[in-house]
């Protein structure tokens, strides 16, 4: 019994951080269009920002208060973001997708190399946070109480994702971008600020990720692409443009990922894309996905 | 079967040492290092640079290993530009290319880097994966080699069976599978259970499948228990330390590596992995030694890849070392770890190639004369000698490993000096001639030629 709650818990500690990642990648596209090819490397920043800010700024502290920093990884990662929409990407939104991918891939390998200058090359880990809370017993097993920290945040994150979005004025309008932007323009609305303000959240989103789960797993060179690419097995899933398939495919893939590694662990990488395969197989647009 | 060994008999005919401390403190005795003075050189030789093309990982999860390795080289060659060049008179000129571009876009490089920048010599390669690959080009383009890891077993063994070009200089990778093997029968031969855990690309299967071989044979009554694949570069290691300590296991095997390694251990620290039972890991001290913190437990079999910790040989017993360690230090304000020892000992070894193949043909050598004095050189790098095996111009080494250890004088946990273990090369690698076999001619070697030891 206290292995499947273990099980349970490691499920959904991964489907934590990746709706995370995804629902921020998903909040773009669904209001912009745009496939951020990038969004991981803001992942990656945002696990660099806080790491140094935790294991080397403040490298020997053991305080408590050591956990005010964790949001800084987000907030440098959000305001990347806010810099990035208006300059690199608003003179593209007329022209064909191809030059979104272009920018965004360029942009990817230009932040690859920002993190390698200024971080360096090793690893950098803000361990300190995650030893600090300890582990707690689950019957026979011990599990560190940190997990559930990073469970809490992606929990929190998907209801207040989901109130700002169906339940505030700004949601509205961010939702009638989204679904008519000539229209929602010609009503009004500042489509600028609108686009601005989605993307800093989705930036948001993914620094937040790399900021919980840099105290676990260090933060490493390369980590951005990783994530990008399961953060797309997730929406493929789930459906581009979807919060909701965001979230419902983090969990899918948690718990199939979570099964996979202990019952089949020969396959463990191919496991997740055989279900996005099989998936785009019965519904090409994702779980909840809109067809076009 | 009367005749069966039993394992301390076995692991004493192995050569498998035990080495304690000896007094490190430099007390003048007048040793310094490799002296550079070199006799002048016959006949005339061009000023021109000797271009060497340093492909390795600079970006990427792997650049814990790529940076040293590159730095390695760059030592090496500022000592020699410093006493005028090769001999004395052509400088060393590195350039660098990011191995992380991929398999494919490294063999392009290589053949751009001899092509269009008419590189003298290619240097580095970390990945098994990319070794196979550039092998072969390197022969085709008559380019001369030295792979510092890549260390594949199937390079030498089907890729490029009969290399003319290529060498490789630090240990063969299924070394180390059967090195933390014979550290595990010899420190720990009462375990019943095992688990794995690898990365799930070729070094991983490669350390899974001589450690099971060996293990069959010391250990005939261990068995495994659990098996987890994570993926290379992974950093969340939750699940696989779950089923790992589901199985209840004596031990943990594990050939993560880098950060990979970090988190895995900084992970498996919370969730009380240590004190439920032992860890024994083949490439867990691999990476430059200061990426592992002080927390991480002591008493766990560290692998170093088989080849090198700075640390040893200790003190004055090996000078070479100290000086190393000492230059190394001053010039990156940090210590070196097997890449860079493998790096600045390759650069030495062509050194000496071409110094030998001078004095016999006079000039500057060409390829082949340095080739030739490369077959068949042993060499006395920082880490002991390196001998280079004519018939398949692999390098090997006496295979190292040992017990992590907290100690005042370093701001990360070395090997314990007092517990080190050596094992003679040619007793864990399969002789010259040997039939090459599936998964590898060592595999095949250990399985045959190996007794079983008594349960």
């Amino acid at each position: 019994m206290d292995i499947l709650v273990v099980h349970l818990f490691n499920a959904l500690l991964y489907a934590s951080v990746l709706f995370l990642i995804a629902g921020g990648l998903s909040l773009i596209y669904g209001v912009m269009r745009i496939v951020n090819l990038a969004h991981g490397n803001l992942f990656a920043i945002g696990a660099f920002a806080t790491a140094s800010a935790v294991g080397q700024w403040f490298a020997g502290s053991t305080s408590g208060w050591l956990f005010l920093l964790l949001p800084v990884g987000a907030i440098l990662a959000a305001l990347i973001g806010a810099a990035l929409e208006p300059t690199l990407l608003r003179p593209l939104y007329k022209r064909p997708e191809e030059y979104q991918l272009l920018v965004t891939f360029g942009l990817l390998m230009i932040l690859e190399d920002v993190m390698r200058f200024v971080w360096g090359p090793y690893p950098i880990s803000a361990s300190v946070l995650f030893e600090k809370l300890g582990s707690m017993h689950v019957g026979e097993f011990i599990y560190p109480r940190y997990n559930l920290v990073v469970i809490a945040v992606g929990g929190l994150a998907a209801l207040f994702l989901w109130a700002f979005i169906y339940r505030t004025k700004f949601g509205v309008v961010l939702r009638a971008t989204s679904q008519d932007m000539r229209r929602a323009s010609a009503l009004g609305i500042n489509v600028n600020l609108v686009y601005v303000e989605a993307f800093t959240i989705g930036c948001f989103m993914a620094g937040l990720a790399g900021a919980v789960v840099v105290p676990s797993q260090s933060a490493v060179l390369g980590m951005g692409v990783d994530a990008l690419i399961l953060a797309f097995i997730v929406v493929v899933i789930g459906g581009l443009g979807s919060l909701e398939g965001a979230l419902v495919g983090a969990l899918i893939v948690g718990v199939i990922r979570e099964i996979g590694i202990t019952v089949f662990p020969e396959i463990e990488l191919a496991v997740l894309y055989l279900i996005a395969a099989g998936v785009l197989f019965i519904r090409p647009a994702g779980l909840f996905g809109r067809t076009a | 079967m009367s005749s069966r060994p039993t394992r301390r008999d076995f692991l004493s005919q192995l050569g498998v040492t035990t080495a304690v401390a000896v007094g490190g403190a430099a007390t003048g005795m007048g040793v310094s290092g490799i002296a550079h003075a070199q006799e002048k050189p016959k006949g005339t030789v061009p000023s021109t640079p000797y271009k060497i093309g340093h492909m390795t990982f600079f970006t990427g999860a792997g650049a814990v290993l790529g940076e040293p390795m590159y730095k390695g080289n760059v030592l090496a060659a500022d000592e020699i530009n410093a006493h005028g060049g090769l001999l004395g008179k052509r400088k060393i000129e590195i350039l660098k290319a990011d191995e992380a571009a991929g398999t494919d876009a490294n063999t392009k490089e290589m053949r751009r880097m001899k092509l269009s920048e008419k590189i003298d010599l290619f240097m580095g390669i970390t990945s098994s994966g990319n070794t196979p690959a550039l092998g072969p080009v390197a022969e085709e383009l008559k380019l001369l080699t030295i792979f510092v890891d890549g260390c594949t077993d199937f390079l030498f063994d089907k890729a490029v069976p009969n290399p003319h070009y290529i060498f490789r200089i630090t240990n063969i990778q299924s070394a180390d599978g059967a090195t933390c093997a014979v550290g595990v029968a010899q420190a720990w031969p009462t375990i019943k259970t095992y688990a794995h855990i690898h990365p799930d690309y070729s070094y991983g299967r490669n350390c899974y499948d001589h450690f099971s071989v060996v293990t069959k044979k010391l250990l005939p009554n261990a068995k495994s228990v659990s098996e987890a694949w994570p993926k290379l570069f992974a950093t969340d290691f939750t699940p696989h330390i779950t089923k790992t300590i589901a199985a209840k296991p004596d031990l943990l095997v594990t050939s993560c590596w880098g950060g990979d390694y970090v988190a895995l251990y900084k992970q498996a620290l919370q969730h009380g992995l240590f004190g439920k039972m032992k860890v024994a890991t083949t490439l867990g001290f691999g990476s430059a030694p200061q990426s592992v913190g002080k927390d991480h437990p002591e008493g766990v079999l560290s692998g170093v890849h088989s080849n090198y910790h700075f640390t040893y040989p200790a003190g004055d017993r090996w000078p070479l070392n100290k000086t190393f360690v000492e230059k190394y230090k001053a010039k990156w304000n940090e210590y070196p770890n097997f890449q860079a020892e493998g790096a600045y000992t390759a650069t030495y070894v062509l050194k000496t190639a071409i110094e030998k193949a001078n004095k016999l043909t006079g000039g500057w050598p060409d390829d082949e004369a340095i080739i030739g004095q490369i077959e068949g050189m042993m060499y006395p790098g920082p880490g002991g000698y390196v001998y280079f095996r004519p018939d398949n111009h692999q390098g090997y080494k006496d295979a190292i490993t040992g017990f992590s250890k907290n100690v005042a004088e370093y701001p990360f946990p070395i090997l314990d000096p007092n517990r080190i273990i050596t094992i003679p090369i040619r007793n864990i690698t399969a002789p010259p001639g040997w039939p090459k076999g599936e998964p590898t001619s060592t595999y095949t070697w250990i399985d045959k030629t190996w007794p079983q030891m008594k349960a």
